[in-house]
């Protein structure tokens, strides 16, 4: 060892070496802070570069006429008789509409009027035959009607289809992306945004421009409601038991461990369980809200047991103490003041443990949560819980895996809405927190 | 003087296999002051709590022998710990208030005990808890107010005040003064004092003067057996074990 300077002003070459060991730590430390923020802003800047496109839409706007002797032959607007007229009954009547658009907006083309109303999407026609049956009383008048078009032209507008990746598509041809332009300049066909996206539901592969994720956000809805009734009070029973009233011996150590193993069991298995228990043993409906419900509960519980006995154990023995010391039960000591005290990181073990369970999928997949399911919103609450339906991950991860490609927008305009639900929960776990903190 | 309140016989209390309190015998006068002084882990604080059955809350904490509360078994299967502890109230080493309000803080007891008929009973109840404990005049005009906002001597006279709210008819002080100032700890022991009038207290601490001072009879623990109980002169006086004399002189401990 050297002999220590003299002088407090003098540098210990040893404490100089330690100097720079700390300030060389702080940059790995600042560095792995940068390296996470870039990232992070890699991911949302992809997510809402790719994902924003969808809760756009483009939108042709037509005058049908609503012919009498297409849609009503008898005149009496008998709606039974109107019912009879399919969907093909209508398409005409778009023909018609599309050959006065080309006339109206002075359309230079060599198409026929047919082609350009198979700009439309194919959920046009039914949307027309949708009003007509809903109020009859229209037919015979002119109706202005704004009809979603397929998912090559909002591809179009979007950038997303150009004319040399059409080359080989059967769907689109060059005239008639000529004749978009002229009608985009006409401004007869606009893109704006798209609150169907946001309520509607599932559309099948065909109909990429009218799917929406509103049904499978209330599948979600419904399932978190499933998870919060069961898994807050049974979670909560069995922490204060845990915590408060079981004696430490083998058998709750046993407990204790397993609790913290399922916290780390894969969601999947909690899966297989739901679909041989649930479904099978039990006979409740495939790819029920209800049942997905109860599976995310399982997978919760431990997550919320553990962080609620956490809360519990912050709060000091000697509040414990001073209520037994007054003549309180221990109900009345854990009631009356520990589970207030604790009541805030219980609240917010919920609440992540929600966040949780709300973007789970693969236990989804196996209990039929998934497909193309979402495809009319549930109407009761029952049906909300018993109807099949799916949520929002396992629409996204369907979406993602269907072929054309304005779904693979859609996918990513689902992960915005399911990451602005994420945010708003833990943004309301760490309001709770803030809120009822008591300090002591 | 005055007649037993409490009575232990053969009271043996074990933590598993540790063995913190053997075979104590000790009689606890009603409406008198008595100390229990000792080195650090000697087992006085242990034998207090299972006085009002503290120790319950410890799952290997057991104990053996009889304590009876005027002539009563406390340990009888009978005995159900919360009306016992009603009946013999305590207050602990740190204060320890309830994060609720100064009202709420001494109103608890009574109301789980149901003791006041009326919002203006436990007002009044509560008002006589504070004014024995004499910090009326300290906290009357913020009752609302948090009684974790107090000082460190004011949060102890709250929790004595609580701790009588419930009109105990013994007091267990668990050093009550150790996390105090010494003009805190001098209001807590005229207090004492005065409590004494009417009920009994039973009092733990480390301070020799503060046993001296408030007491008129003293208990010497020693590795947890009682080694000598007798009037508090006597013992700082004249004490007739060598341990004791040790003890307080400051030989050992």
């Amino acid at each position: 060892m050297t002999p220590r300077s003299r002088s407090l002003f003098a540098a210990d070459p040893q404490i100089q070496s330690r100097k720079r060991a700390d300030a060389r730590f702080r940059l790995y430390g600042l560095a792995a802070i940068l390296a996470s923020l870039a990232l992070l802003a890699v991911l949302l800047g992809t997510v809402i570069g790719n994902g924003l496109g969808a809760f756009q839409q483009s939108y042709l706007t037509l005058e049908v006429e609503l012919l009498e002797s297409k849609l009503d032959k008898t005149g009496n607007r008998d709606i039974e008789e109107i019912k009879k007229v399919t969907t093909f009954g209508y398409d005409p009547l778009l023909t018609a509409a599309a050959e006065r658009l080309i006339e109206t907006h002075n359309i230079q083309t060599d198409l026929r009027a047919k082609d350009i109303a198979k700009l439309l999407s194919k959920s046009a026609v039914s949307d027309l035959r949708d009003f007509v049956v809903a109020d009859p009383s229209q037919i015979g008048s002119t109706v202005s009607f704004d009809f979603l078009v397929n998912a090559r032209v909002d591809g179009y507008l979007k950038g997303r289809v150009t004319r040399e990746s059409i080359a080989d598509d059967k769907m689109i041809s060059a005239e008639q992306l000529d004749a978009v332009d002229q009608l985009v300049a006409a401004g007869a066909l606009v893109k704006r945004f798209n609150l169907d996206f946001i309520l509607g539901s599932d559309a099948s592969d065909q109909r990429p421009e009218s799917a929406g994720i509103g049904t499978a956000m209330l599948g979600s809805l419904a399932m978190m409601l499933v998870v919060l009734v069961l898994t807050l009070p049974v979670g909560v029973a069995a922490s204060i038991y845990l915590e408060e009233f079981a004696p430490k011996n083998r058998l709750t150590d046993l407990i204790e461990v397993n609790i913290s193993n399922l916290a780390a069991v894969p969601s999947i298995v909690f899966g297989i369980l739901g679909l041989a228990v649930f479904i099978n043993i039990l006979h409740l409906p495939m790819s029920a809200p209800l049942v997905g419900g109860l599976v995310l509960s399982l997978m919760t519980l431990p997550t919320i047991i553990i962080s609620s006995r956490a809360a519990m154990k912050s709060v000091p023995p000697s509040i414990r103490d001073a209520a037994l010391g007054v003549g309180a039960s221990r109900m009345q000591a854990v009631f009356h003041h520990v589970l207030p005290l604790a009541a805030p990181g219980i609240l917010t073990g919920t609440i992540i443990g929600l966040a949780q369970a709300l973007g789970e999928t693969a236990p989804l997949l196996l209990i039929g949560m998934v497909g193309f399911i979402a495809s009319t919103a549930p109407e009761t609450m029952g049906d909300a819980l018993l109807a099949p339906n799916t949520a929002l991950p396992a629409q996204i991860f369907e979406w993602a895996k269907r072929a054309d490609p304005a779904f693979y927008e859609r996918a990513w305009g689902g992960i915005i809405v399911l990451l602005v639900f994420l945010v708003a929960m833990n943004a309301i776990a760490i309001l709770l927190r803030r809120r009822f903190e008591r300090r002591w | 003087m005055s007649a037993s309140k409490i009575s232990a016989r053969g009271c043996n209390v074990f933590y598993g296999d540790t063995h913190a309190v053997k075979d104590v015998n000790v009689d606890i006068g009603s409406k008198s002051v008595t100390a229990f002084i000792g080195p650090s882990g000697c087992g006085k604080s242990t034998f207090l709590r299972s006085l009002n059955r503290m120790n319950d809350t410890i799952d290997s904490c057991r104990v053996e022998g009889t304590i009876t509360l005027d002539g009563e078994n406390i340990y009888d299967p009978r005995v159900d710990p919360v009306t016992l502890r009603a009946r013999v109230g305590m207050v602990f080493q740190k204060p320890n208030p309830f994060p609720k309000s100064i009202f709420d803080n001494v109103a608890y007891g009574p109301k789980i005990h149901g003791m006041a008929k009326s919002k203006s009973d436990l007002r009044d109840i509560v008002e006589n808890a504070l004014r024995r404990a004499a910090i009326w005049d300290e906290v009357k005009d913020r009752l609302d107010a948090p009684g974790t906002g107090l000082s460190g001597g004011q949060q102890q006279r709250l929790c004595i005040a609580r701790a009588i709210a419930t009109h105990p008819e013994v007091l267990l002080m668990d050093e009550p003064c150790s996390a105090l100032d010494p003009i805190a700890t001098f209001q807590i022991e005229e207090l004492i004092d005065d409590l004494a009038k009417n009920i009994s207290v039973v009092i733990v601490t480390h301070s020799m003067q503060q046993a001296a001072r408030v007491s008129q009879k003293t208990a010497f623990f020693h590795l947890g057996e009682l080694v000598e109980f007798g009037d508090t002169d006597d013992i700082f006086t004249n004490p007739s074990d060598p341990r004791t004399e040790s003890y307080i002189t400051g030989r050992i401990g």
